[in-house]
């Protein structure tokens, strides 16, 4: 359950009140930051989308109607936002990337670079939602119930979702894995 | 239940998340231990997770992440500048404002397509006319009450209505209520007392209030019920307000007795109790040989009340006036008169003692001691009858005796009317018109000839007892008669009840008649039947000659024939009563007589000459028509039937047109608000992708 203090901040920015609402950009725009970056991949295009999905939340606050669902209501601005961009990508964009990404001269060790390439690739792989959930997970550090709240998840759910990404990412990457075990 | 390892996706997962609870942690371990797959699948899981944490790890954003949000949100969307439009916008997420929001437009909608239609005109002056009525309601008892002030305010139904009574007539209502409350001597008085001279005058500060006008009435009721029992003590009540006072009090009292000579005795004993005393006394004897008199009582004002309640009670009271006068001013006007003559008086002795040398002044003065004297005579003269008239009331009894007369003689009053109908109104009406001479007036005679043709006349006429029966012999031999009624009426004269020698005068006969054409008459009897046969037509022409022959006229024919080839002919006839049955039993030889109904009007107390009374007979003659219809059979069923399928379904095709035609503009308008709010966004998608690029 969410503490008084935070249902309070939430309300006095769905009221308007800026300072509120600036307190929630710090302490929430990571968390969005991690869901756009799970769909798009691409950081700076994350970015983008986190500050998009702000102002276009600060714009249409009042819609919400019940302050606890302002959270999950900012993530879902924020995954919509994303995938809007993730349409309007021009054609293959991941495969450029990639190529540029293996052109770049290696600033590590090459096995490391590689190493790098595989997970973003297995990533790209997995659906939407996978990508989101291990993003949250593993950049923010979220317990699995903030995850699910935020995705707008039922309880439990994340588990299997969580559990069938890494199987996926395992077994893709499993030759990759073996070399570095 | 599903086992570790069908989960140890899942359970492993969670494992290097640290989301697993104790127990689960333990099952997954135990299984661990057992299960070789799953251990290989979660050392793989281990290192999976540490290359995830490791790769993503570069990927979180740098400390300025969040600085560089906030500059951009500030930068974005700026601060707004007034109250007022955070105002609306909150106001905007509350969920009245949104349905007051879409009321409101739905509303402007609705003025729009009134205006539109012009309806809104005429409902606004019908709420202006009914504005109008009920403020003329409100301001009908306005006007009423304002005489009373502030009383409409009355907050109970029942007091507005005393109000407006009151309101109403607040004078008549003042005086009666104020009377007698108003002075002591008046609070006993009877009700028919007329105030007199000391009529309370009602100004404008005395008229009472609303409370006081209910309260009033009642307070004069218990008044008037409560002056009986005060009566005994009244004489105490009212001596020290007349004491000083000089009020000369009368009485005028009309009844009616049985025996003169027993009330005046009776009279004469009730004031020598009342300390009186009877003045006067005189009786006339009437034609009926019944007393008729007047008797005048005096009697200390005191005692003037009882007395007339004796006397009303010696038989019944027809009239009774009351009236005070109040003498006092020109009493003692004359009093001091009096004494300035009695001074004037000893002056001129005393001049006349001194004796004077000059005879010619001692005249003047004689002649003036005189004159002084003179007028002390008769101011004392005017006291002692002021004295008289304020020491006994007078009370003037007009006695009669009740009436019991005997009629001197009867008029015996006739009255004749009766209806003439004849074909020419006009010529009867002249011809009764001739009939008047020196003993027969006429005093009424109109002719009227309304715009439909019809023609009615009335004639009322005075006829000399003697010749009364001639001519009203002669008027009924004008026409036919019908309604001849008489009435006579025995009046008595000078008397009422009955007399056994009165002699009976015959008075002039009054005649009325109403001359009408035959065919208004009402028929005395009224017959409907129906006659079938093959040729209606030819019958029908059998049927007007043989009506013809017996006398009867047709009133109205009309004939028709339907597409079953059936034909039907109406005739109306009307024929004198005589003649009906000849007429019946001839209708054998036209076809089968049907359907017989007769209906007649006899009216008790009313002479007619049956033999010539009109009888109207309403006859259908009619064919059977074609044996077969074309109306059936198989083909005939199924051509209708086809008709009316066809009939439906193009009925339903029209209903869809109308509904149709109903729904469009609504649909089209749709349409155009879908079309304009895509168009809309499609713009903005664009200048969005504009943007992104």
């Amino acid at each position: 359950m969410m503490d008084a203090s935070e249902r309070e901040q939430y309300r006095a920015a769905i009221h308007g009140d800026r300072e509120a609402f600036e307190m929630i950009i710090r302490t929430h725009s990571r968390a969005l930051f991690a869901i756009a970056y799970g769909i798009l991949q691409n950081r700076e295009e994350a970015e983008d989308v986190v500050q998009d999905a702000l102002i276009k939340a600060w714009k249409s606050r009042w819609r919400v109607r019940d302050p606890e669902k302002f959270p999950a209501w900012l993530s879902t601005i924020a995954r919509y936002r994303a995938r809007d961009v993730f349409r309007k990508r021009r054609p293959l964009p991941l495969a450029e990337e990639l190529k540029e990404f293996s052109d770049a001269p290696a600033s590590t060790s090459p096995s490391a670079g590689d190493m790098d390439r595989q997970v973003h690739t297995a990533l790209a792989g997995l659906p939407e939602l996978h990508r989101t959930a291990l993003s949250l997970r593993y950049l923010e550090d979220m317990d699995y119930q903030t995850i699910e709240n935020r995705l707008g998840l039922s309880n439990g759910a994340l588990r299997g979702i969580l559990g069938r990404a890494l199987a996926a990412m395992r077994k893709q990457l499993r030759p990759a894995l073996a070399s570095l075990d | 239940m599903p086992t570790v390892h069908d989960q140890i996706d899942e359970l492993l997962a969670a494992d290097v998340h640290n989301q697993l609870s104790e127990e689960e942690r333990h099952a997954l371990h135990t299984h661990l231990v057992e299960c070789a797959t799953c251990r290989r699948a979660h050392q793989e899981n281990k290192i999976m997770n540490k290359v995830l944490e490791e790769t993503l790890a570069t990927e979180k954003p740098d400390p300025a992440f969040e600085q560089r949000m906030l500059a951009g949100f500030r930068q974005r969307s700026p601060q707004w500048s007034g109250g007022l439009a955070k105002v609306i916008a909150d106001l905007m997420r509350l969920r009245a404002t949104q349905i007051t929001a879409v009321a409101a437009v739905l509303l402007a909608l609705m003025q729009v397509g009134r205006m539109i239609t012009g309806e809104g005109a005429a409902t606004s002056r019908h709420r202006e006319y009914a504005a109008e009525e009920q403020f003329t309601a409100n301001q009908a008892p306005l006007p009423a009450s304002s005489p009373v002030g502030s009383l409409a305010k009355s907050e109970n139904r029942r007091g507005t209505e005393t109000d407006r009574l009151a309101a109403g007539k607040p004078f008549a209502r003042g005086q009666s209520a104020a009377a007698p409350a108003a002075p002591p001597a008046k609070a006993k008085d009877e009700k028919q007392e007329p105030a007199g001279v000391e009529r309370t005058i009602v100004t404008g500060s005395n008229i009472p209030t609303a409370e006081e006008v209910a309260s009033q009435p009642a307070r004069a009721k218990g008044a008037a019920s409560e002056a009986g029992t005060y009566r005994a003590a009244e004489p105490e009540q009212t001596s020290p307000a007349t004491a000083n006072r000089k009020l000369i009090r009368n009485a005028q009292v009309e009844l009616e007795i049985l025996s003169f000579d027993d009330a005046v005795q009776k009279i004469t004993a009730f004031a020598g109790e009342e300390r009186g005393y009877v003045a006067t006394s005189n009786s006339e004897k009437q034609a009926n040989g019944k007393l008729k008199g007047e008797v005048v009582v005096k009697v200390i004002p005191e005692n003037l009340d009882r007395l007339l309640q004796e006397i009303r009670g010696l038989g019944e009271l027809k009239n009774q006036t009351l009236g005070t006068e109040d003498v006092t001013k020109a009493y003692f006007d004359t009093d001091s008169r009096l004494k300035n003559a009695r001074v004037m008086e000893q002056r001129l002795i005393e001049i006349l003692k001194k004796k004077s040398q000059d005879v010619n002044d001692l005249l003047q003065v004689e002649k003036e001691l005189g004159r002084v004297r003179e007028q002390i005579e008769q101011m004392q003269g005017e006291l002692k009858f002021m004295d008289s008239q304020v020491q006994f009331a007078t009370v003037t009894i007009s006695l009669a005796e009740k009436d019991m007369n005997v009629p001197a003689a009867f008029l015996l009053k006739e009255r004749a009317q009766l209806a003439l109908y004849t074909p020419d109104v006009e010529k009867v009406y002249n011809d009764i018109k001739a009939v008047a001479s020196p003993k027969v007036q006429i005093t009424n005679a109109q002719l009227d000839r309304d715009n439909t043709g019809r023609v009615s006349a009335r004639v009322s006429m005075l006829i000399a007892p003697e010749e009364s029966d001639a001519v009203v012999a002669r008027v009924k031999g004008m026409g036919r008669v019908e309604n001849f009624q008489v009435q006579t009426e025995r009046v008595a004269q000078g008397g009422t009840g009955m007399s056994e020698n009165a002699k009976t005068e015959r008075d002039k006969v009054e005649l009325n008649v109403g001359i009408s054409r035959d065919e208004q008459e009402q028929a005395l009897q009224q017959t409907s039947l129906r006659i079938r046969t093959s040729t209606v037509d030819e019958k029908t022409k059998e049927l007007r000659s043989l009506a013809e022959k017996q006398d009867g006229r047709v009133r109205s024919s009309s004939f028709s024939r339907d597409p079953d080839g059936r034909e039907f002919a109406n005739v109306s006839l009307r024929v004198p009563m005589k003649n009906y049955k000849a007429l019946m039993e001839s209708f054998g030889s036209l076809g089968k007589v049907e359907n017989v109904s007769v209906q007649r009007q006899d009216s008790t107390g009313r002479q007619t000459d049956e033999a010539n009374a009109p009888a109207d007979l309403s006859i259908q003659v009619y064919s059977q028509g074609n044996i077969v219809s074309h109306d059936t059979g198989l083909f005939a069923t199924l051509r209708r039937t086809l008709a009316q399928g066809i009939g439906a379904l193009m009925w339903s095709f029209r209903m869809i047109g109308v509904a149709i035609a109903f729904f469009a503009p609504w649909a089209l308008a749709l349409a155009l608000v879908v079309w304009v709010a895509r168009r809309i966004s499609r713009r903005r998608k664009q200048q969005r992708a504009a943007t992104d690029d």
